[in-house]
């Protein structure tokens, strides 16, 4: 069989009005469950995972697509509008999205968001597609020191997202770093900070320390002050992003599809790291760097394109080698090994048609995410206009049921609310809750990486600048920190400049600044 | 009489003899399945199936709740301190049930804190090398185990795992002194363990069938050993009886449901016979086919003396090796 032939086969399967129905009811499954606090796309596929028994093999598959890929733009919605990142991904849409909600532009930075996703979809599917078999064998180059000094590296990351001061965002990071021990150590299995509790044993939930940590502190605010926030009434959420403004974030939303391919093509690291590395490099590289963080309409293209750009990507070790990169592919490899399908290098001889069919539903896929995030958007951004002490109750209600739903456990609600009133804290005090959620994530990972490391090679330093992979990571973080550096140098001359010139203060921002 | 039944049940420590069940309208409400370990997960996908299976049996849903962490331990400890009305059950499996009692000292739940109503599906224990390895047999690892410790290494799903056994449990059934030297390298899954494996990061892995046969089918894990008495299809490898090593065919995993310890007779009951006919069920059996396992339904004495020998033998096994974390 030519490859047209099964091009052909592949394109007569995709052609049928079933399979474009089971994608478009995946991805709004996924908008929906991605849109719900607590409601992770992970588990929307694994939900959805046994409804796929009885389907035709194409329908099944393109059906748990759609909702993975529904899911990781769904995350945006609830992070713009109500500061509560939908999925772990969306977190650092939340740095800019808010804000911007906060200006009455919450229509604005939901049609970036969804055109960021969508066009990052289409370049991480495009990658999957000419790509696959050359991302994978780089990919599987990464053992636990290629990943530390990635992850060493990606900790700089929390320079960019710190504000003002850098001093504040370490502080940050450090709180993040040490809730991040909390629960039993993964190389000897020891006890850490878990005072006899077995709840505690598996560490803090990461949805009710994000939950906590985002959402909490802005109704503990508005309880506090309601007068204040209030006499700014929201404009209607009804203005639609300019083609200027588009133009402007073109550059970033490649750069973090691209960041998002080669991320998510390796195992393991998952899809809100490369949404902050996205943004940091974008806000790096942005004239507008210093409206980072208070609605820069760029962030949000960054940060959505990087954590879109790995919906495809992570497809590739699946079906170039039939290795699950993530949790969500390994639920996927299940739905096709119960029809009998083998992923991996023979799967293009033994069932290329099959193969061919997913590529296509899957840009089939970023189309349909256009059309039906669009719809979503038109419903959902009326939130924007509920007066505050309607919609604050119920983001309140909604945290902890999403907070409650993911475990069933109320002692999930417990730390929620513990890590709202930590959120609150550093809320006033200026401390910015990105650097923490970056901790708390990379964290755990750059420690098991690093002990990972020294157990494969005895104990012997050496093995973390192993090969080729390492030393441009090493080579990554040194550069970075020099930049980081000079920066923060630069800075700080600028202010002491500024302050013999005026006498006013400078550095804080002031809540209530506008955009340009 | 409720009493006197009660102790009769008991007394001979079944429900095969239970009397008359006093309300007979189990369930009148939802019950909740816990699953200890994440979705998509072995147990996850198993306990899925089952649920699946059951909806037609019963009148009331099933509701699925993963709670996971600790290596099964919260969500185990959960239903272990549940109330015992039968609306909360737990899909136990090796895990959090003979592994971890066998090797973590400060556990907080024992085996004696639950009531087993079934196992239900038994998967084998597979151990593979890299296929571009030059272990080409069980003999050639054990040569190399013997010859320098340290430089084997053994990829798990962390300390207290079934891997971490199973690779143990081997090394030391075929005669490596110092199991404790040979490399344990804890990762985040066992799905990243048997790829750790396929990259050379980690030369064995002993799971069961499912995390490796799609490696095992693309022809990128050798699998060296299988625990079954019978050999399993699709990994062409030699059984551990057919190598004179019976005594490793307790190393098997599997999962069951379990009840807190004072789960009422008559839910459990009713447990056994949802499970009887879920074994039955045809979408049920071809899907535990596919992942690897064979569905083999005990009855609760003979389930409980299944897990009891099981949690024996690691116990001992971790005494031996030192292996116990405290």
């Amino acid at each position: 069989m030519s490859l047209m032939d099964q091009i052909g086969m592949g394109f007569a399967l995709v052609a049928q009005w079933q399979s474009v129905g089971y994608l478009i009811l995946g991805v709004t499954i996924g908008v929906i469950a991605g849109a719900i606090p607590g409601m992770s796309a992970v588990m929307a596929v694994a939900l959805t995972l046994p409804f796929t028994f009885s389907l035709q093999p194409i329908f099944g598959i393109l059906l748990l697509l759609g909702v993975y890929k529904g899911g990781v733009f769904g995350g945006s919605i609830p992070a713009i509008l109500i500061k509560t990142p939908g999925t772990p991904a969306s977190s650092a849409t939340t740095i800019d999205g808010y804000p911007l909600a906060e200006k009455g532009q919450a229509g604005k930075a939901l049609d970036m968001a969804l055109y960021a996703s969508c066009i990052a979809d289409l370049v991480s599917n495009l990658a999957l597609i000419l790509f696959a078999g050359w991302l994978a064998s780089f990919a599987l180059q990464f053992g636990p020191p290629e990943f530390f000094t990635l992850i060493l590296f990606s900790l700089t990351i929390i320079a960019g997202v710190s504000g003002d001061s850098l001093l504040k965002g370490c502080i940050s990071a450090i709180l993040g770093l040490f809730l991040a021990t909390v629960g039993l150590d993964l190389v000897y299995g020891t006890d850490r900070f878990i005072f006899g509790s077995p709840d505690l044993m598996g560490g803090l939930n990461f949805i009710a320390v994000l939950i906590g940590l985002f959402a909490i502190p802005e109704i503990f605010a508005y309880v506090r002050q309601p007068k204040e926030i209030d006499g700014d009434v929201r404009k209607l959420g009804h203005v639609h992003l300019t083609f200027a403004e588009f133009r402007r974030s073109l550059k970033s939303i490649l750069r973090g599809s691209f960041i998002g391919v080669i991320l998510g093509a390796i195992p393991g690291i998952g899809a809100a790291p490369a949404a902050f590395v996205s943004y940091s490099e974008a806000r790096r590289n942005s004239p507008n760097r210093a409206n980072f963080g208070k609605g820069e309409i760029e962030g949000v293209a960054a940060a959505e394109s990087g954590n879109n750009g790995v919906a495809g990507a992570t497809l590739i070790p699946l079906l170039a080698l039939g290795v699950p990169g993530d949790v969500t592919t390994a639920i996927i490899i299940g739905a096709f090994m119960i029809h009998g399908l083998q992923p991996g290098p023979m799967m293009f001889a033994t069932n290329g048609d099959m193969i061919y069919a997913i590529f296509i539903g899957l840009v089939l896929s970023s189309a349909i995410l256009l059309l039906v995030g669009g719809a979503a958007i038109r419903g959902f951004r009326y939130i924007a206009d509920v007066p505050r002490y309607v919609l604050l109750p119920s983001v309140l209600v909604l945290s902890v049921y999403g907070v409650f739903a993911v475990n069933n456990s109320v002692f999930d609600v417990a730390v929620m609310f513990a890590v709202g009133a930590l959120g609150y804290a550093m809320l006033l005090l200026r401390i910015p809750a990105a650097p923490f959620v970056i901790a708390f994530i990379l964290g755990p990972l750059l420690e098991n990486n690093f002990r990972q490391s020294l157990l494969m090679s005895q104990g012997s330093l050496d093995i973390l600048a192993r090969g080729p992979i390492t030393w441009f990571f090493w080579g990554l973080t040194v550069l970075a920190i020099v930049l980081i550096v000079r920066q923060t140098m630069q800075a700080s001359r600028e202010r002491a400049d500024l302050a013999t010139l005026s006498p006013s203060p400078s550095g804080a921002p002031t809540a209530g600044r506008a955009a340009e | 009489m409720t009493l006197k039944s009660l102790a009769v049940a008991f007394g001979l420590a079944t429900t095969a003899l239970s009397a008359t069940p006093v309300l007979a309208q189990y369930p009148e409400r939802p019950v909740q399945i816990v699953i200890p370990y994440g979705p998509g997960g072995a147990t996850d996908l198993s306990a899925r199936a089952l649920a699946s299976a059951l909806s037609s049996h019963s009148s009331e849903p099933f509701v699925l709740v993963n709670r996971t962490g600790a290596g099964g331990a919260t969500g185990s400890a959960a239903v272990a301190n549940a109330q015992g009305d039968g609306y909360t059950v737990l899909a136990a499996r090796v895990g959090s049930h003979t592994v971890n009692p066998a090797m973590k000292a400060n556990l907080p739940y024992k085996l004696e804190d639950f009531r087993f109503v079934g196992v239900y599906e038994i998967n084998p224990v597979v151990c593979a090398v890299a296929a571009d390895s030059d272990i080409q047999s069980m003999d050639d690892l054990i040569a190399k185990a013997k010859q320098d410790p340290a430089a084997v290494r053994y990829s798990t799903s962390g300390v207290g795992s079934m891997l971490q056994i199973a690779a143990a449990m081997v090394l030391d059934s075929f005669g490596v002194e110092n199991v404790k030297e040979v490399t344990h390298l804890p990762l985040a899954g066992d799905g990243e363990a048997a790829l750790a494996v396929y990259q050379g990061t980690a030369t064995f892995i002993c799971t069961n069938s499912s995390p490796l046969a799609s490696f095992v089918k693309n022809g990128q894990l050798r699998p060296i050993l299988v625990t079954t008495s019978e050999p399993v299809e699709g990994f062409d490898a030699p059984t551990a009886a057919s190598l004179g090593h019976e005594d490793l065919e307790s190393l098997v995993g599997w999962t069951g449901i379990a009840g807190p310890d004072d789960m009422p007779d008559e839910a459990a009951e009713q447990w056994r016979s949802w499970l009887a006919e879920a074994v039955k069920d045809e979408t049920f059996l071809k899907f535990m086919k596919q992942v690897g396992s064979q569905v083999d339904l005990m009855s609760p004495d003979e389930s409980l003396e299944f897990v009891n020998n099981q949690y024996q033998t690691f116990s001992r096994l971790v005494d031996e090796l030192g292996l116990r974390v405290e």
